[in-house]
């Protein structure tokens, strides 16, 4: 491909991925985002060679005044866009930038336009990076990395190296005579892949150093939070099944304690309630105290349940990756014992449901210590129990409603003698007996629960566990419902659950006089079909690790996270380099797990991740050796050669020669053939008749004859012009 | 020996007879290689038959001279049948055209039917006579001389025959001293017949084949092309270039890249060559008919069009 061609090519390329990327960043209306990708692909479609699109781009009447005047008119735009449509700086500032570079798209006839083009390129991939933190932005980055050291590259190769610059800022490029003999060999490619490859790496290398201030400091988000519901304060019955449909994800846990999967599902708590007055349940013990911050960024719990006389199980860390919420509650399996993130504050209220103090608008990152409830076998005994006053007020209220279900919860515990066994019956009578539906418009009945009880026999679990609430309750034993996430979904490439909007689960909490409050799911398992098909399922869980990496070792890197590396570095020398090895063994590993989970799910995840670090630098080294090896860039100009050719410099030498003899007044017209110039010198400026006369056949045996030059001819010629400049004026 | 110092020998050799006039020698040397033909346009007595005479006795070549009169027939050029008695068959004797180089004196001077008997020769290179045909051997070129200063008596040649000649040249009064020279040299010997023959027949069609090998950067082509078409689109002119004109202006200037020793062609050629290729090839529009001999006047508007078309760069 000719070298001037391939420029238009790259130059394209990274206009349009500074657009995508702005596209996607800013979310751009879509009539500008249309007119400008309309744009990119006509160009595009005419430096391909497209007649008809060319005649229609040519065919536009608009002088050169006339685009001075578009871009004015296009800034006025961008005043009252500033004042009166969109009212903020940055917005308007981007659909005035949208507007530049469409006007500049089908304005590039000079070099100095496509200088302009690539300023606009570089501000707008600029305002999409700080718009932004998502995954996508990577491969756009990365293209736009790769479209801008080719251009650069080509730009420069194109050039007239005129030492009066205006010469060359003001030819159009279209006109460059020895594109033909100059083409985009494999070599350059590879070079200019290189170079870019090299550039990334630098960068790389820089992010994890520089000093960081802050990411994504405009992100988008403010009021798109994912929105939920059933996490307030007040919560109408079925108000989960409305989310239950949504598949976006709202958080990923990892256990780093216990990295295999466990059978079990994962309960993560948000919310719980007291009171339910027939269709709505509200938390009357919402009062929030604020967590005890024991060492900066970790708070630990020192209520009611830490206090408790109920033992504890084993504790389960987790670390949690929760997306922008509608909500300020802070999931966690039960019962919350410490937490750590970097939250200014943290609340609790007296139903163990921690709180930040506002939705957080951006990702947040925590880890959670929390210890479950066991039961403890005193509370399999058959005396009745004893409740403190507290629980008996909150958790045994009952609203108004008929004896039918009394007389239910009577009837299926008639049998059992403690409480425990009581909470067992209901369970497995409403597991067994009712059908499990999100097909239930029961928040429309005037008595939902008789009516899910009774005649429908269909529900979810909100219903099943209000049901079960409420039954306990009738006949005397504590209970309260509790809405959160149940995670199932296991991400085999990063260990880790993934939990979704769907995943949003209602549960009961039952309170043993001994154990404390124990967790009971009265809701029968769904039969879930498989999501997508089996490319889905492989290719599913990779991204969204993929995803989950970046997140974690680009998006939150932060100066906390560089004080540390900064601390293991002083503390041993070796541990700096494990740190940024891991930091990429992670990301290679995901990668080369699912290379390998192609072949087998069975491959042990370390050795995987051990794998993909070894071969990464073997594969990186052996580029490098083939590369340097291949084309010994250090001991030939042969790079030079190919790309810019002895006939480039001399024709461009000719030129300056020429401009300047012009600018003598020895060759006013265009029409006099080199000899003519020679001859013209001899009779009027004899002192610079030997040097014009040498660069003349110089340039006359390559540009005509297409006889190579050596490398000393060229040299010759550039000394020759250099002392035909310096020759006193005639 | 190199060509190119054959041609260089040649040049010189020429010039030891005609004085002061290396350009005209250059381009006769540029016809002969470009294996065209030549006519000479100019006053009596300033070498015009000096010029043929002496490039033919340099290139070992068999020259003919035809003085062209009214009463000239076509057999006394390309020659007749006589009857044979032994062999009871008519048999065909060879005219002065069958030769290399041909000097037509004076060839306004004949009848039509006469001139156009040379002309079929010199785009053919073969005599057709009683339903036989006889080609000529090569080189052949003929070198047509021509007064423009006197016009009694003569039948101009149409510009359509003109056509076939590849280039017409002025000789041109010498200057002083070379005409000093000339006159001082011995006058018992014609200055040709001093000259020794430096080439063969063979060798110069050798040379004529190297020609074609010179090379014509594709911008050249359009540079050659651009002044052309201007001819054909000038106010001043009634009749363009044609392109038999355009193929023997691309012809020239190979053969002058190549008799200057270079095995490519230079925009120079092209320039320098277009006025003497060009001009005999058109006519000068009525309106801008000026009280100046026509050829003059044509190489003077050629010249101004090839001055206004942009040399490739």
């Amino acid at each position: 491909m000719p070298i001037s061609q391939a420029l238009h090519l790259t130059s394209m390329l990274l206009a349009s991925a500074s657009f995508i990327g702005l596209t996607l960043g800013a979310g751009l209306p879509e009539w500008l985002a249309a007119l400008t990708g309309a744009t990119l692909i006509a160009v595009l479609l005419r430096n391909i060679g497209i007649k008809s699109v060319e005649r229609f781009t040519m065919q536009m009447p608009v002088s050169a005044i006339g685009w001075n005047l578009i871009v004015l008119g296009g800034f006025s735009g961008f005043w009252i866009d500033l004042l009166w449509i969109s009212g903020d700086l940055l917005p308007a500032g981007l659909h005035f930038l949208m507007i530049l570079l469409v006007i500049k798209l089908f304005n590039l006839r000079l070099r100095r336009d496509y200088l302009h083009l690539y300023a606009i390129s570089l501000v707008a991939i600029l305002a999409a990076g700080s718009l932004t933190t998502d995954l996508w932005f990577f491969p756009i980055f990365s293209v736009y990395l790769l479209a801008g050291v080719w251009t650069l590259l080509l730009f420069q190769l194109t050039k007239h190296s005129e030492v009066s610059g205006d010469v060359g800022m003001v030819m159009p490029i279209q006109q460059e005579y020895y594109e033909e003999s100059n083409r985009v060999s494999p070599r350059f490619f590879w070079m200019a892949n290189g170079l870019a490859g090299g550039a990334f790496l630098i960068t790389v290398i820089i992010f994890f150093t520089i000093p960081r201030v802050t990411a994504g400091v405009y992100q988008k988000g403010f009021g798109e939070n994912i929105r939920t519901s059933g996490f307030s304060d007040r919560v109408n019955l079925g108000s989960i099944g409305t989310i239950k449909r949504d598949p976006s994800i709202v958080m990923r846990v990892e256990l780093p304690k216990s990295p295999s999967r466990d059978s079990r599902p994962l309960y993560l708590r948000g919310v719980s309630f007291d009171r339910y007055d027939g269709k709505v349940w509200t938390n009357q013990l919402s009062h929030r105290r604020s967590l005890i911050e024991e060492s900066p960024g970790t708070f630990v719990f020192r209520g009611k349940q830490a206090v408790a006389r109920v033992q504890r199980g084993e504790a389960i860390q987790q670390k949690i990756l929760l997306e922008p919420l509608d909500t300020s509650v802070l999931f966690a399996a039960p019962f919350i014992e410490g937490v750590s993130g970097t939250f200014p504050s943290l609340f609790f209220d007296d139903t163990g449901a921690v709180y930040l103090p506002f939705p957080s608008s951006s990702r947040i990152e925590y880890t959670v210590v929390s210890r479950p409830t066991v039961l403890v076998p005193s509370d399999f005994g058959y005396e009745p129990s004893q409740y403190p006053e507290t629980l008996v007020r909150h958790y045994l209220q009952l609203p108004l409603q008929s004896d039918r279900i009394t007389t239910l919860a009577e009837e299926v515990t008639q049998r059992q003698r403690n409480a425990y066994e009581k909470a067992t019956a209901i369970q497995t009578h409403l597991t067994s007996n009712y059908r499990y539906s999100l097909d239930a418009p029961l928040a429309e009945q005037q008595q939902p629960l008789e009516e899910f009880l009774f005649s429908r026999k269909t529900g979810y679990c909100e219903h099943y566990a209000t049901a079960m609430v409420i039954m306990l309750r009738t006949i005397g034993v504590p209970a309260r419902l509790v809405t959160g996430f149940m995670a199932t979904e296991w991400n085999d490439y990063g260990n880790y659950y993934v939990v979704r909007q769907q995943d949003a689960h209602a549960w009961v909490e039952v309170y043993l006089p001994y154990s404390g409050w124990i967790r009971m799911d009265p809701t029968p398992t769904e039969d879930n079909p498989a999501a997508g098909g089996p490319v889905w399922q492989v290719f599913g869980p990779m991204m969204d690790n993929i995803r989950l990496q970046w997140n974690r070792l680009f998006v939150q890197y932060s100066a906390a996270d560089q004080l540390a590396v900064v601390r293991e570095f002083k503390a041993e020398g070796l541990s700096v380099q494990t740190k940024a090895l891991d930091s990429v063994t992670a990301l290679f590993g995901s990668f080369m797990a699912v290379l390998s989970g192609m072949v087998t799910h069975d491959m042990s995840q370390v050795r995987i991740g051990l794998l993909g670090e070894i071969l990464g630098i073997v594969m990186i080294g052996l580029a490098m050796a083939f590369w340097l090896g291949r084309s010994q860039p250090w001991a030939t100009t042969s790079f030079w050669k190919m790309t810019h050719s002895d006939e480039q410099v001399i024709a461009q030498l000719y030129r300056r020669m020429r401009t300047y003899l012009t600018g003598q007044g020895f060759s006013s017209s265009t029409a006099i053939a080199p000899l003519e110039l020679v001859e013209i010198t001899r009779t009027r400026w004899r002192e610079a008749h030997s040097a014009v006369a040498l660069i003349t056949e110089l340039y006359c045996r390559t540009r005509f004859g297409h006889i190579p030059l050596t490398s000393e001819d060229v040299k010759q010629a550039e000394g020759y012009l250099c002392r035909l400049l310096e020759l006193p004026k005639p | 020996m190199t060509s190119t110092e054959t041609i260089r020998a040649v040049q010189e050799n020429i010039a030891r007879v005609i004085k002061g006039k290396p350009h005209v020698i250059e381009m006769s040397l540029v016809a002969l290689l470009a294996r065209g033909h030549l006519l000479l346009e100019d006053v009596p007595g300033v070498g015009k038959t000096t010029l043929a005479h002496s490039l033919a006795r340099s290139l070992d070549c068999s020259f003919k001279r035809i003085q062209f009169t009214s009463d000239l027939l076509p057999s006394d050029i390309v020659g007749v049948s006589i009857f044979n008695r032994q062999k009871q068959a008519f048999e065909f004797i060879p005219g002065p055209i069958f030769a290399n180089i041909v000097l037509a004196d004076e060839i306004n001077r004949t009848t039509p039917k006469t001139q156009s008997s040379l002309l079929e020769a010199m785009s053919e290179a073969q005599i057709s006579f009683d339903n036989k045909t006889y080609p000529l051997s090569p080189p052949f070129m003929v070198i047509a001389t021509q007064n423009p200063a006197e016009y009694q008596g003569t039948f101009p040649l149409p510009e359509s025959q003109l056509d076939r000649f590849l280039m017409r040249l002025r000789i041109g009064y010498p200057a002083p001293e070379e005409e000093r020279k000339v006159l001082e040299r011995p006058s018992s010997l014609h200055p040709a017949e001093e000259l020794s023959p430096l080439v063969t027949a063979q060798e110069v069609v050798q040379l004529q084949n190297q020609v074609d090998k010179v090379f014509m950067e594709e911008s050249l082509t359009d540079y050659l092309l651009a002044i052309v078409q201007s001819t054909r689109q000038s106010d001043l002119l009634s009749l363009g270039v044609s392109t038999r004109g355009a193929l023997a202006l691309s012809l020239t200037a190979k053969a002058l890249a190549f008799v200057r020793g270079r095995t490519y062609c230079l925009p120079d050629d092209i320039k320098e060559l277009a006025p003497i290729v060009l001009s005999h090839r058109i006519m000068v529009a009525r309106q801008a008919g000026l009280p100046q001999r026509s050829f003059e006047q044509a190489e003077h508007i050629v010249r101004d069009l090839v001055d206004s078309i942009p040399v490739p760069v």
